[in-house]
């Protein structure tokens, strides 16, 4: 019991402190010498140091004739005036005495005076310092050093814990650039943008530069900026384009710092090619088409097929609910019989896959990922996204 | 749990220090034998008291516990492990808590070392000690409480100033708190004998040990303050006449002045009253100056927060016990007995002038720190005094105390011969004038000032000399039995003459820094020189480097003399990450005793930078002068005169009768 063992200590400090008051107060009186005596120690000390200056040369015969006269004469004051209060102490001893003897040792009226500030110490010194710590203090709080929290597994499991956990392991070894990678896009999340460019711009130090790291730290700058493409974060898109002139995401954001800029046409342009990639349905497909309008450009009809189509969101979001469930069985019925006969992407596959899991529907979320796996064996990437989606939503292996 | 029970000590020590205000005190006063005798044993108890609580905060700083306050606000799991031990006493409440520890040292110091003391003056001293310990105990957890707890615990710190993250850190506060606060002891010293009347031969003898061991610390710990400065601030200055600094001259200045006051007290019986209320008045300024570091009435690096409440709180305490003690002293000091005649000419004589000097030298300080401030306070207006106000009180009074300097030693008691002792100072005098005709020659006529200055350093090196030979007396006792004598010389007088040599080092090394210095700001690419003095200095370029908790831009320097490649420095300019906050760390490379001083100032796209070299001639001996002057207070110190035994009791006590 810890809470226990904190009160054994503040008890054993607390006696400690007692008797150091205790202890003198109820030894016997000692005498001690006057101060005149310490004064006449001094003179004497004095004295003998003049005979050992004579000795060594250091003063002349007449200097030290002349300073043993003027001491001795102060040694001779001092000595007397430590008589006189010695007799004096002595004659108040022997007063002292007569009263030992008229009121006996021990003695209510003698012991009265010192017996009741022993009782006042021994009540006192405890009585205030438990109240001003009980004031104070947090006696139920434990010591909580950092280790010890990093390995507890109750601890263990909020996030801010394991970064924490990370960032130790970083500060020890500060070239460990995988470290920086897995920690960069959990600074991310965590809202800690600042520290997130930091880890990036580590990671692509010491891994090397790719795409993905590059629009990342890029996307983080900008972040950072408020929403401003900045000089360093153009840099940054600008080499995850050299390295993967397909990449949407930093030509994304090139596009926006042409508009930032205020070069309209190539802005357009530049939104136009990415719009032409478009398969339809991604995210960011809506943000190109807000951006052109407010660059004022015509704002070429959404693409058509997949995906609902405006009316068929406009229509599910008044239906009521068993209806809008029918709605998206039906939609979704109708992606798996074209993919099945036509074969598609694995952006389509994971697409039906997601929905299927929305709808609970596990045995043919299962069944659909099998099938994609076959359709798709021919292209690994494929394969290797279809599997993660399939651990993301708990049915991997 | 070590947390609460540093905090539990704490006030156990708090309460231990009421006691020990009142029952000495009253039993010196009332001839108590008991009372008095309860002063040792609870000295000792609070020293280990506020020594467990400083030892439990020390520890969580050690283990990063981030559910104490103070942890949090000052530290950093990524700090390097020096730093975080260092970083206890880097902050308001840590530093306040070594404070108080170290005031207690002294008392526990004092109960320990003291039988030779008188019984109702040490009682009365460590009462008085106890009750300047109460104040700030009371202080420290009522304002500044180093134990406040969070619940729940954050998972980081917010990290320690970084301007603070240096050794330098590690070994100035303690230094200087030691010699700050050893002073309590010598005003305890004093309130003790003004309570008790008597000022005796006792009490000039066992004062004068306890102020130059605070006197020595004060010394280290405001050379190291300034060396500090010198490397970290990146300006290649050394003193500023910052307030903070001049609060740690003020009483070095009274306490130099009470060291010397204490001798002619101890020798000769007189200047009891002075020497009472210089002991009174060092401790005050002590005081002053944690008042003006702690309140957060001046801005700057060492004012750590600015809380009105601990600014009033401290300024209550200053008011308590210096108008307390001047009370005291204004009632009880005219019952002092004065003794000890002499004539003007006499080393008493000096030893006034001395005296005299350094406390109207302390007085300008005072003005030059205080007046801005009450002009603020006043009518709202800000004005900064600056060196030229310094150089021109201070260094005027400066000068006659050095040319004086050399004569006090050789003068003798009650009447000296001044013609006899100028004799004994021609070599001296004679060293000076080639020095300064030397340095003329060198440095050009129009440096005349300088030269003079730089005369004036070896005049009181070689002044103190010649009076330690003269105390062997090569001529007349042949080399072997001269060497022998000088060995045997005792240590008070070696320590006096050390301290003097000390000074002349330091005002040779202010004079040459100050007046040959030779200043360059460039802006150089990589590949490009600089040239100062002889010494150039070829830029490699920057590099990025990462420290533990900091980023480094650390730019390289080939330093050639003669065209030959003698020494490489590696300036940086730094960012500590946690708190955003840059530094500069210099390139300092020692030649001999000076030095060359390169700063990296603003960085440049190009990879370029601004930088300020320096050549700094004879730099080094301003703190090397300094260690020659604690060096010497260390060897008096130790002097074995200093062991006066104790009195016996006067008569053993008897038993009870019948």
């Amino acid at each position: 019991m810890p809470g226990m063992t904190l009160w054994i200590a503040f008890a054993l400090l607390t006696v400690a402190a007692a008797l150091a008051v205790l202890v003198p107060l109820a030894r016997g009186r000692r005498g001690h010498a006057p101060a005149a005596a310490h004064d006449a120690e001094v003179y004497r000390a004095q004295l003998d140091e003049i005979e050992r200056d004579l000795d060594r040369g250091l003063v002349s015969e007449e200097a030290a004739t002349a300073a043993r006269t003027e001491i001795a004469r102060r040694l001779l004051a001092a000595s007397r005036e430590a008589e006189a209060s010695g007799a004096a102490d002595a004659a108040t001893g022997t007063k002292d005495k007569a009263d030992a003897a008229a009121s006996l040792p021990g003695s209510p009226a003698r012991r009265g005076a010192s017996g009741l500030l022993q009782v006042a110490v021994v009540i006192a010194i405890p009585a205030a310092a438990l109240f001003t710590y009980l004031a104070l203090g947090s006696p139920d709080l434990a010591d909580q050093p950092l280790s010890a929290r990093l390995e507890d597994t109750q601890q263990n499991r909020s996030m801010a814990a394991l970064v924490a956990k990370v960032e130790q392991h970083l500060a020890d070894n500060p070239n460990d650039g995988r470290g920086w990678d897995v920690l960069a896009p959990v600074y991310m999340r965590l809202g800690r943008t600042g520290d997130a460019v930091v880890a990036y711009r580590n990671a692509i130090r010491l891994v090397g530069s790719d795409e993905r790291r590059e629009t990342d730290l890029g996307e983080a700058l900008v972040i950072l900026a408020e929403g401003i493409v900045t000089a360093e974060a153009r840099a940054a898109f600008d080499r995850a384009v050299a390295l993967d002139p397909k990449a949407v995401k930093p030509r994304f954001f090139l596009a926006l710092a042409l508009g930032q800029e205020n070069r309209k046409d190539e802005a357009i342009t530049a939104w136009k090619a990415l719009l032409a990639e478009a398969k339809g349905g991604e995210a960011w497909v809506e943000a190109v088409r807000m951006e052109m309008a407010k660059l004022g450009a015509e704002v070429p009809p959404s693409p058509a097929l997949p995906g609902p189509d405006r009316e068929a969101m406009a229509a599910a979001a008044e239906m009521s609910a068993s209806d809008r469930a029918e709605m998206i069985r039906g939609m979704v019925d109708q992606l798996d019989t074209r993919l099945s006969a036509e074969g598609g992407t694995a952006e389509e596959w994971m697409r039906l896959m997601r929905a299927l899991a929305v709808m609970g529907d596990g045995p043919r979320l299962r069944e659909v990922k099998d099938r994609a796996l076959v359709a798709l064996k021919d292209d690994p990437v494929a394969q290797a996204k279809l599997r993660g989606l399939a651990e993301e939503l708990g049915i991997g292996s | 749990m070590i947390v609460e029970i540093g905090h539990y000590a704490l006030i156990l020590a708090l309460i231990l220090s009421l006691v020990q205000s009142v029952l000495p005190v009253w039993g010196a006063v009332t001839g108590n034998d008991r009372m008095m005798a309860v002063a040792p044993p609870v000295s000792g108890m609070m020293f280990l008291f506020v020594g467990i609580s400083f030892a439990a905060l020390t520890m969580a700083y050690a283990t990063s516990d981030f559910s104490v306050l103070n942890v949090v606000e000052n530290s950093h799991s990524a700090k390097p492990f020096l730093y975080k031990l260092t970083g206890v006493w880097g902050n308001h409440e840590g530093s306040m808590l070594l404070w108080v520890l170290i005031l207690v040292l002294f008392g526990a110091l004092v109960a320990a070392f003291g039988r030779n003391i008188p019984t109702e003056l040490r009682a009365a001293t460590l009462g008085v000690q106890g009750m300047v310990s109460f104040a700030f105990l009371l202080f420290l957890l009522v304002t500044s409480n180093p134990f406040l707890r969070l619940s729940p615990a954050p998972m980081e710190g917010n990290d320690l100033n970084p301007i603070l993250q240096d050794v330098g850190l590690a070994i100035h506060p303690p230094l200087l708190y030691v010699g700050y606060v050893g002073f309590s002891i010598t005003f305890s010293f004093a309130a003790a004998a003004l309570i008790l009347g008597r000022v005796d031969a006792a009490w000039a003898r066992w004062v004068r040990p306890w102020t130059l061991l605070a006197w020595m610390f004060l010394t280290l710990g405001i050379a190291m303050g300034s060396y500090w400065a010198y490397y970290e601030l990146g300006w290649g200055g050394y003193w500023f006449w910052d307030p903070v600094e001049n609060a740690s001259l003020m009483p070095w200045l009274s306490g130099t002045a009470l060291l010397h006051s204490a001798i002619v007290l101890e020798k000769r019986g007189a200047l009891k009253v002075w020497t009472v209320l210089l002991a009174i008045l060092t401790f005050s300024l002590s005081l002053l100056g944690t008042f003006l570091v702690r309140s957060g009435v001046l801005t700057s690096v060492h004012a750590f927060a600015t809380d009105p409440m601990r600014g009033t709180f401290i300024l209550g305490i200053l008011t308590i016990f210096v108008g307390g003690s001047l009370a005291l002293y204004a009632w009880r000091a005219p019952l002092l007995k004065q003794g000890g005649l002499f004539a003007p000419v006499s080393r008493e004589g000096a030893l006034v002038l001395n005296n005299l000097l350094l406390t109207v030298s302390a007085v300008a300080v005072f003005v030059g720190t205080l007046y801005p401030l009450a002009l603020e306070v006043v009518g709202g207006e800000k004005i900064s005094v600056g060196p030229p106000f310094f150089n021109l009180t201070f260094g005027p009074l400066m000068v006659p105390l050095l040319i004086a300097m050399p004569f006090g030693p050789l003068l003798a008691w009650k009447r000296g011969d001044l013609y006899a002792v100028s004799q004994r100072l021609y070599a001296a005098l004679g060293l000076a004038l080639a020095a300064t005709l030397l340095v003329a020659w060198l440095q050009g006529v129009d440096r005349i000032l300088a030269a003079l200055g730089f005369g004036l350093g070896i005049w009181v090196i070689a002044g103190a000399a010649a009076e330690i030979l003269s105390r062997a007396r090569f001529a007349q006792v042949g080399l072997s039995t001269g060497l022998r004598r000088l060995v045997g010389l005792p240590g008070a007088a070696w320590g006096a003459a050390l301290g003097h040599i000390g000074i002349g080092v330091t005002v040779l090394g202010l004079v040459a820094a100050t007046a040959f210095q030779v200043e360059k700001v460039v802006t150089i690419r990589p590949g490009e020189s600089v040239t100062v003095a002889d010494n150039t200095l070829t830029f490699g370029g920057l590099a990025r480097r990462t420290g533990p908790n900091y980023i480094d831009d650390v730019g390289h320097f080939d330093i050639l003399k003669g065209g030959v490649k003698v020494a490489e420095t590696d300036p940086a300019k730094r960012l500590y990450t946690a708190r955003k906050m840059p530094t500069t760390e210099a390139g300092i490379v020692t030649f001999g005793f000076s030095q060359v001083y390169v700063s990296i100032g603003e960085v440049h796209d190009d990879g370029g930078a601004d930088i300020r070299v320096y050549h700094k001639p004879l730099v080094t001996l301003i703190w090397l002068g300094c260690l020659v002057m604690a060096f010497g207070g260390a060897l008096s110190l130790f002097d074995r005169r200093l062991r006066v035994g104790a009195p016996k009791p006067a008569r053993q006590r008897m038993v009870p009768a019948e």
